[in-house]
């Protein structure tokens, strides 16, 4: 009573005269001093307080500074005025305000206090305080001082002297209110600070945030769970040092544990129902969400050895194919599923689950167990819980195939498996001419003949398989050559509607009349078609029906659909593949498209521009001697006219359904584009349509061009793998320049060698022989001396006995004479001829 | 749980002059690889190692924080002291400098830090005065001399070699267990150490086998 009275003086002045509110507050502020009492500041505070939202410029003008005065010094000590203060400058610093100028001001305020750090630094003190109300308050109020002026208050907090220990802390305190006021506190401190992400990393803030989840009991509870997982959330997001720091701690497997998940699973061990078949609801989605979005961070994170890999891994899965979760969940679990986690599939076995019919989701029934990649195929093709809704189209479970397909694209990586998936799909070898290929439940939609009226679910089912297949082959020689030989095995009767056109025969009706009526022929049976015929002759059937009278426009524009498919798997096919080509042109597939660019439709761009783009990629791939060649053609591309083709391939680039589409966005609201067909109504609320894929529309528009150049080539004209675009065929004749100067100097090289080995051995050959010569010359000069020597030694020897007779004789002679008397001269040689005697 | 993979997860911060070698010391911890022309750190960078220490029969987490040298993230890195249980103070032996401005860091630790952290001081890059001793600018001795002042323990090591790197980790763990089996950490007191909880991480799951039999049909 006394505080009303004094509030009342106070507001009434002392004359009881009326005063202005200007002078209330001056006189209020002027309370606030230090140099007052106690109990009258707090009275004083109190009645600003109550006057703070509706005189919110002339409190904050004058009463701003004393009141922050206050939190510094009051507040610890008397709790009811620090209370009354953090309220009155809460209020004042509100932006919440539904009048525009009354939201600036809380601005303003805001800036003044951030102005320095003092305030901040005495709020965050004050979050360790005592008092529960004081903490409470300084809470509120720093949090929205974050919301108003994030990034000044960020740097404050980060130099407080006392730390984050108190935010951390008060993150402990249990109590419904301070833990609501706690978790947004946090939020908005953490928002764009990858610093006090950091820090509070480092104070434990994540171990304090699963106590929360845990406490509150996992995610099946009503309060908090929601935004502690998003504050878990937005520390890892973008947080690498945080993410590292999460995966060494026990947390992960608690990720894992909060969706019953058991995180030491090991490869042979399944999983228990208490994982596949929950309790689902809204908010319990909205935190499971959050979770996976964890389990996705963590997975994707630098650094190896996760101990909780595996587990991660194997949980998206299984809860992607085998569990009731709900389906954005679902598609949300094969989003994150890293990409090398699809060569996983084949080995691993789940038992996927069907809701009983009539038990409103409550009752499930466990199915047959099967590999990872037959769950998968099964979802592409018939779609969730095997096809249960598929004619509802709805967003998710479309996102949930189309995703399904991307985690399939990773699965192809290596071409030996795209191989070995397409021979699986030829007819088994040695088993005569009749053989048929077994049906895989891809090739069952890819052969479906286009009923009359079409199956919604089937439709799209034969969607999902032509874009399946096109990954198979696209860019594949290998598997494109596999896949001419698949014999599909005959299914159901024909359409009674339907009928196949002619086979070879192609008719152009010049005067572009009407189309000719289909000249029933009866069907082959014992004559087996290969997949390609198939295909061509299921094309001409959808065109046939796409013309016939009092379609629907929803039936028309389902028409389209599938045409678009075939046109957009045979282009695929048909690319690079002149056999393939051949084929198509000889099962008729000519006269379908030329039929088609005579009489376009005329609201309808996609269709006839991609049967212009097929034609024309006839025409350019079209290299193999057979009934139709590149001169056949020609002239009817002429007559046509290569401008108005060309124009009508040019269109289809501004189509939204093209133009839309990008790497994880394929699954278009139904209609695209809406303005197409303004009176067109869907069958239900937010369906959705498939087009194309992204695969497609990037091979479309790398190609486009090059199919738009061939069109205007000579039919002569050299095979033009070589017609590329610019850089690429700039760079392709660099590549064949350098071979062919390679091969050139490789083969003068050659020659040389050649010649240089055949010069030596002559020359070898040459000198061996005249250093035999030389050896026979010598050979027989030194016989011939030899001869010469022997001769002369035997002269020697004859001169010698001569000389031996002459001696003797003249010895005797000498005797003789000495007989006579006659002087003879005494020589030695005739003592020594005679002593030898 | 898998059984209990350690006994303590111990809170630590590398810090010190900027370019002495502080990420290229954490990450040589836990990659066992040197990290060669490394960027400058900005604010803080996380990284793990499990150590055994022997003696003890214990198996510890080592929890590291490496921080910014840069002046400019000081203020931010301060924070990080108060809730560390061991602190690596770095400089570089061919730096005279870092060294003397160890003595600015050593007085930010104590300063902010828990008072029984234990701190180690590691003079890094011993790589370079092996070969060229002339490089050296801080000797063993002085270093030495200073640690015993202030009560640090002291290795020098080569974050490039890997040289001490372990040891000097080791060391500042096998001062922390002491300290903890003298009783100066009272159970969780000092918010740098940790004894696991392996409990922890079960009580979801047993929460899990209650919660959802009943919508299991056949």
């Amino acid at each position: 009573m006394e505080f009303l009275s004094q509030t009342y003086v106070a507001l009434r002045g002392p004359t009881g005269a009326p005063q202005t509110p200007l002078e209330t507050v001056t006189r209020l502020s002027d309370r606030l001093s230090p140099a007052t009492l106690l109990a009258d500041r707090r009275a004083a505070v109190l009645s600003l307080k109550g006057i703070a939202r509706s005189h919110k410029q002339i409190v904050g003008e004058h009463a701003l500074p004393g009141l922050l005065d206050i939190i510094q010094n009051d507040a610890e000590v008397d709790p009811d005025i620090g209370r009354a203060a953090l309220e009155c400058v809460h209020t004042l610093c509100d932006t919440l305000d539904t009048q525009y100028n009354l939201r600036d001001l809380g601005f303003v305020h805001t800036d003044r206090i951030l102005e320095n750090e003092r305030t901040i630094h005495k709020l965050l003190a004050l979050l360790a305080d005592q008092d529960y109300h004081i903490r409470q308050c300084s809470c509120v109020l720093l949090t929205t001082i974050l919301h108003n002026r994030a990034q000044q208050a960020q740097v404050y907090f980060l130099k407080a002297p006392v730390g984050p220990g108190p935010v951390v802390a008060l993150l402990e305190e249990s109590g419904d209110v301070i833990t609501r006021d706690a978790l947004r506190l946090l939020a908005a401190l953490i928002r764009q600070s990858t610093e006090i992400q950091k820090i509070l990393a480092f104070d434990g803030v994540f171990e304090k945030l699963f106590n929360i989840v845990t406490r509150e009991g996992g995610l099946d509870a009503r309060e908090h769970v929601e935004d502690a997982l998003k504050c878990v959330d937005t520390l890892l997001r973008f947080n690498t040092s945080n993410q590292s720091y999460l995966r060494e701690t026990g947390l992960p497997s608690l990720l894992c544990s909060l969706l019953y998940f058991n995180p030491n699973v090991q490869p042979d061990e399944g999983v228990p129902q208490e994982f596949a078949l929950q309790f689902w609801n809204d908010s319990k989605t909205k935190c499971a969400a959050l979770v996976l979005e964890a389990i996705g961070m963590l997975l994707g994170s630098k650094g190896t050895g996760l101990r909780e890999g595996y587990a991660f891994t194997r949980l998206l899965i299984e809860m992607a194919l085998a569990s009731n979760a709900p389906t954005r969940l679902k598609v949300q679990c094969l989003r994150l599923l890293p990409a090398n986690a699809a060569a996983m599939l084949p080995d691993m076995i789940l038992t996927p689950y069907m809701p009983v019919p009539e038990t409103n989701g409550e009752e499930w029934d466990r199915l047959e167990a099967a590999t990872g990649i037959d769950a998968l195929l099964e979802l592409i093709m018939h779609g969730e819980y095997n096809g249960l809704d598929a004619t509802r189209r709805f967003k998710e479970g479309m996102d949930l195939r189309g995703t399904a397909v991307a985690v399939f694209e990773n699965f192809l990586r290596e071409d030996r498996v795209k191989e070995a998936i397409v021979s699986g799909m030829l007819p088994p070898e040695n088993s005569g001419l009749h053989a048929r290929s077994p049906v895989t439940p891809l090739l069952f939609g890819l052969i479906l003949p286009p009923s009359s009226p079409l199956d919604r679910a089937n439709v799209v089912s034969f969607q999902f398989a032509a874009v399946l297949f096109a990954h198979l082959i696209r860019h594949a020689p290998q598997c494109k050559a596999l896949a001419r030989a698949i014999m599909p095995p005959s299914l159901a009767p024909m359409p009674p509607s339907g009928a196949a056109p002619s086979g070879g025969a192609f008719f152009v009706p010049a005067d572009g009349g009407q189309a000719p009526p289909a000249e029933a022929e009866p069907e082959d049976q014992d004559e087996p078609q290969t997949l390609l015929q198939l295909l061509t002759e299921h094309l001409s059937l959808s065109f046939l029906s796409r013309s016939r009278a009092g379609l629907s426009e929803r039936e028309q524009r389902e028409c389209d659909r599938v045409i678009c498919s075939y046109l957009s798997l045979l282009s695929q096919w048909l690319w690079e593949d002149p056999k393939a080509v051949r084929e198509f042109l000889e099962a008729g597939g000519l006269g379908v498209l030329v039929e088609q660019l005579n009489q376009p439709s005329e609201v309808d761009v996609v269709i006839p521009g991609l049967c212009a783009f097929v034609l024309g990629l006839c025409y350019e791939f079209n290299r193999e001697p057979g009934e139709i060649t590149r001169e056949t053609i020609h002239p009817i591309l002429t007559r046509l006219g290569v401008d108005v083709l060309v124009g009508r391939m040019n269109r289809v680039r501004d189509d939204e359904r093209i133009k839309v589409v990008g790497p994880d966005f394929w699954v278009l609201p139904c209609p695209t584009p809406q303005a197409l067909n303004p009176t067109f109504i869907p069958m239900y609320e937010n369906e959705t349509e498939v087009w194309f894929d992204w695969a497609f529309v990037d091979f479309w528009k790398s190609n486009n061009y090059t199919v738009q150049r061939g069109l205007v080539a000579d039919p002569n004209s050299a095979s033009s793998s070589t017609v590329q675009s610019g850089e690429e065929s700039v760079l392709v004749a660099s590549l064949r320049d350098i071979i062919a100067k390679q091969a050139a100097e490789i083969e003068a090289l050659q020659a040389k060698l050649k010649e240089l080995s055949a010069s030596s051995s002559t020359a070898a050959a040459v000198t061996t022989s005249s250093f035999d010569e030389e050896r026979k010359a010598l050979e027989a000069s030194l016989e011939a001396e030899r001869t010469k020597r022997s001769e002369v030694e035997k002269e020697q020897e004859d001169l010698l006995v001569l000389l031996d007779e002459l001696s003797s004789k003249r010895a005797r002679d000498k005797a003789a004479m000495r007989e006579k008397g006659m002087d003879v001269s005494e020589d030695e040689g005739d003592d020594d001829e005679e002593e030898e005697e | 749980m898998a059984g209990i993979s350690w006994h303590y997860v111990l809170k630590f911060i590398i810090t010190g002059d900027a370019a002495v070698g502080k990420s290229s010391l954490l990450v040589r911890l836990t990659d066992q690889r040197f990290l060669a022309n490394p960027d400058p750190t900005l604010g803080v960078e996380f990284g793990s190692k499990l150590i055994t220490i022997p003696e003890e029969n214990k198996i510890v987490k080592l929890q590291c924080w490496d921080t910014a040298g840069t002046e400019s993230f000081r203020s931010i890195t301060r924070s990080y002291y108060r809730g560390a249980a061991g602190c690596l103070l770095v400089y570089d032996v061919t730096s005279r400098q870092s060294f003397q401005n160890a003595r600015s860091w050593l007085a930010d630790v104590r300063a902010h830090a828990d008072p029984h952290l234990t701190c180690i001081l590691v003079g890094n890059k011993v790589d370079l005065c092996t070969d060229d001793a002339a490089r050296r600018q801080v000797s063993t001795e002085e270093a030495e001399l200073w640690a015993q002042e202030e009560g640090l323990l002291f290795v020098e090591a080569s974050a490039k070699s890997g040289v001490n790197v372990e040891d000097a980790f080791e060391r500042a763990c096998r001062d922390i267990l002491e300290k903890i089996r003298k009783g100066v950490f009272d159970d969780d007191r000092s918010p740098g150490v940790k004894l696991s909880k392996p409990a922890n991480s079960s009580l979801a799951l047993d929460q899990a086998k209650g919660g959802s039999g009943q919508c299991c049909g056949t």
